[in-house]
């Protein structure tokens, strides 16, 4: 008989300092910005 | 710039609730959804495994298989969150209460060659308004690098975003700002991309300033429908030129305006996005401030229904290609669920990100808490000639905008998803529909953006819906992977 596999449970959280950088209309592409 | 150690304490709703004599209710908060245990509700995702359980006012949330749901809650689950809770709570403050502003649409002239169905700014203005001068644009730079040398931290750049109307209409101007203040700010321009000649784009790039261009449809049929000049003209070919010429370019997006007109034609468009390289786009609902944009408000559920599908459709790309096209309003509540303090735009928080994290500034140095309200005298904070900012920003118009939080807005007040959607947008809540209490124009687009994310987690496809890179600088804070 095959045993059944419990599916896990998900949940987690990442985190940075928070800088408020963002807008809202626009998106400032910065993949070279220091 | 440090994170405040202990919480602002501006949000309504505090972990142990009082009876109405002020006391603690009796209650030790030990079952969860009565007395002063923790409010953790479930939600359908519509997916065929798992329900969401969120606790709304510190954005914890938890995926659980269905068939364990009822075990979850009254077990290890409400043990986790409790002990999380302290750290989200004061991170989500912080987000909310405790940012400074860091960013400046800049408008550099009320006028626009174009005359698009749905802008926010008044015919008027963009018909016949006035441009401000070179000088007075090194000016205004120069107080606003002097002001945020109070507010960034060092090894930040503060950012100004040329906006409009159409700053290239006053290309002079904005090229000499850019030149003389490259070293402090870090630049962007939103363009109409009709006047992006090789010239222009030779400069912008060599700058290495970000370039947002518009294009609402993969055809010029739909495109021009609601993006065209005075006469009427459509500009879907210019903006094809102005894609060709920035296409090697690192720095660039585009911006789609979700409305009735090219609802339907969404999923082509990534196609056609991704087969010209555009590195990220925006797809925006319609923002439907000023009336004359009502007239192409999308249904909100069928809007979310040819989203997701072409949200499906950047997925089936990058499995084809490799390559991915990012939705950035999608990655944006993507973020708010599983890193809250990793997100670039801030329309989707409450209080949103007008006033606080940014504001906008008019040709005649009128100061206003978002572009959507330029041309609402009634939110005219101030002017940045005359006025000292951090005045400007304790002024009525500002605070109007600053203090709305979703726990003052029927039905965000009882919503699990408020700090995942954030109500948006205030300058639609205040015009459409009648006060900064109500909501905007759209709900179940945002309910149905955060059921599929929730899908996306569940199903481990959250990755491939975010920028290469998403995760520099993050660090696990929390984490089940089984109870």
């Amino acid at each position: 008989m095959k045993k059944s596999t419990k599916k896990a449970v998900i949940s987690y959280r990442k985190s940075c300092k928070a800088l408020g950088t963002g807008l809202s209309h626009y998106i400032l592409m910065d993949r070279k910005a220091k | 710039m440090k994170q405040p150690t202990k919480s602002v304490g501006k949000a309504k709703g505090s972990p142990t609730r009082k009876n109405a004599s002020g006391a603690p209710a009796p209650s030790r908060g030990q079952f969860v959804n009565t007395g002063n245990g923790p409010l953790l509700q479930p939600i359908d995702i519509g997916h065929p495994e798992y329900s969401a359980v969120i606790e709304a006012d510190t954005a914890f949330w938890s995926l659980v298989p269905k068939e364990q749901l009822a075990d979850a809650l009254a077990g290890e689950l409400p043990k986790a969150y409790k002990k999380a809770a302290p750290k989200f709570r004061e991170e989500m403050e912080y987000l909310r209460f405790g940012l400074k502003p860091s960013a400046v649409y800049f408008n550099p002239t009320e006028r626009c060659n174009l005359n698009c169905t749905y802008c926010y700014i008044p015919e008027k203005m963009r018909r016949s308004g006035s441009h401000m001068s070179a000088d007075r644009v090194i000016k205004a730079l120069d107080i606003l690098k002097k002001y945020f040398r109070t507010t960034v931290p060092k090894g930040n750049l503060p950012q100004i975003i040329f906006h409009g109307a159409e700053p290239m209409l006053n290309r002079e101007a904005v090229f000499a700002g850019i030149d003389a203040f490259h070293k402090d700010f870090r630049f962007g321009v939103q363009t109409n991309a009709t006047l992006l000649d090789d010239s222009a784009v030779e400069f912008l790039t060599s700058r290495e300033v970000s370039v947002g261009i518009s294009l609402d449809a993969p055809t010029a049929m739909v495109a021009d429908r609601t993006r065209k000049n005075w006469d009427g003209q459509g500009v879907y070919r210019a903006v094809l030129d102005a894609m060709d010429r920035l296409k090697d370019y690192h720095g660039w997006s585009v911006i789609c305006t979700v409305s009735s007109e090219n609802m339907k034609q969404l999923p082509k468009l990534v196609d056609f996005f991704h087969e010209r390289e555009v590195p990220t786009c925006l797809m925006n609902i319609l923002r439907c401030t000023l009336k004359p944009s009502h007239a192409v408000k999308p249904d909100d559920a069928s809007a979310a229904k040819y989203f997701i599908q072409a949200l499906d459709r950047t997925y089936e790309l990058y499995q084809q290609t490799g390559r991915k096209l990012t939705v950035g309003n999608f990655a944006n509540i993507l973020l708010a669920i599983i890193a809250p303090t990793a997100r670039r735009l801030m329309c989707d928080i409450s209080p949103c990100g007008g006033g606080r994290c940014f504001f906008a500034l008019a040709p005649d140095g009128g100061m206003y808490p978002c572009s959507e309200f330029i041309g609402l005298d009634e939110f005219r904070g101030g002017n940045l000639f005359k006025d000292s900012i951090p005045a400007v920003l304790e002024t009525k118009p500002f605070k109007l905008v600053t203090e709305r939080k979703v726990e003052d807005i029927d039905p965000c007040n009882r919503c699990a998803i408020r700090h995942f959607c954030g109500s948006p947008c205030p300058a639609e809540a205040h015009e459409m529909n009648g006060g900064m209490h109500r909501t905007g124009a759209f709900c179940e687009f945002y309910e149905e953006q955060v059921r599929y994310a929730f899908r996306l987690i569940a199903d481990e496809k959250a990755e491939a819906f975010l920028w290469d890179g998403w995760d520099r600088g993050l660090k696990d804070t929390f984490s089940i992977n089984a109870l």
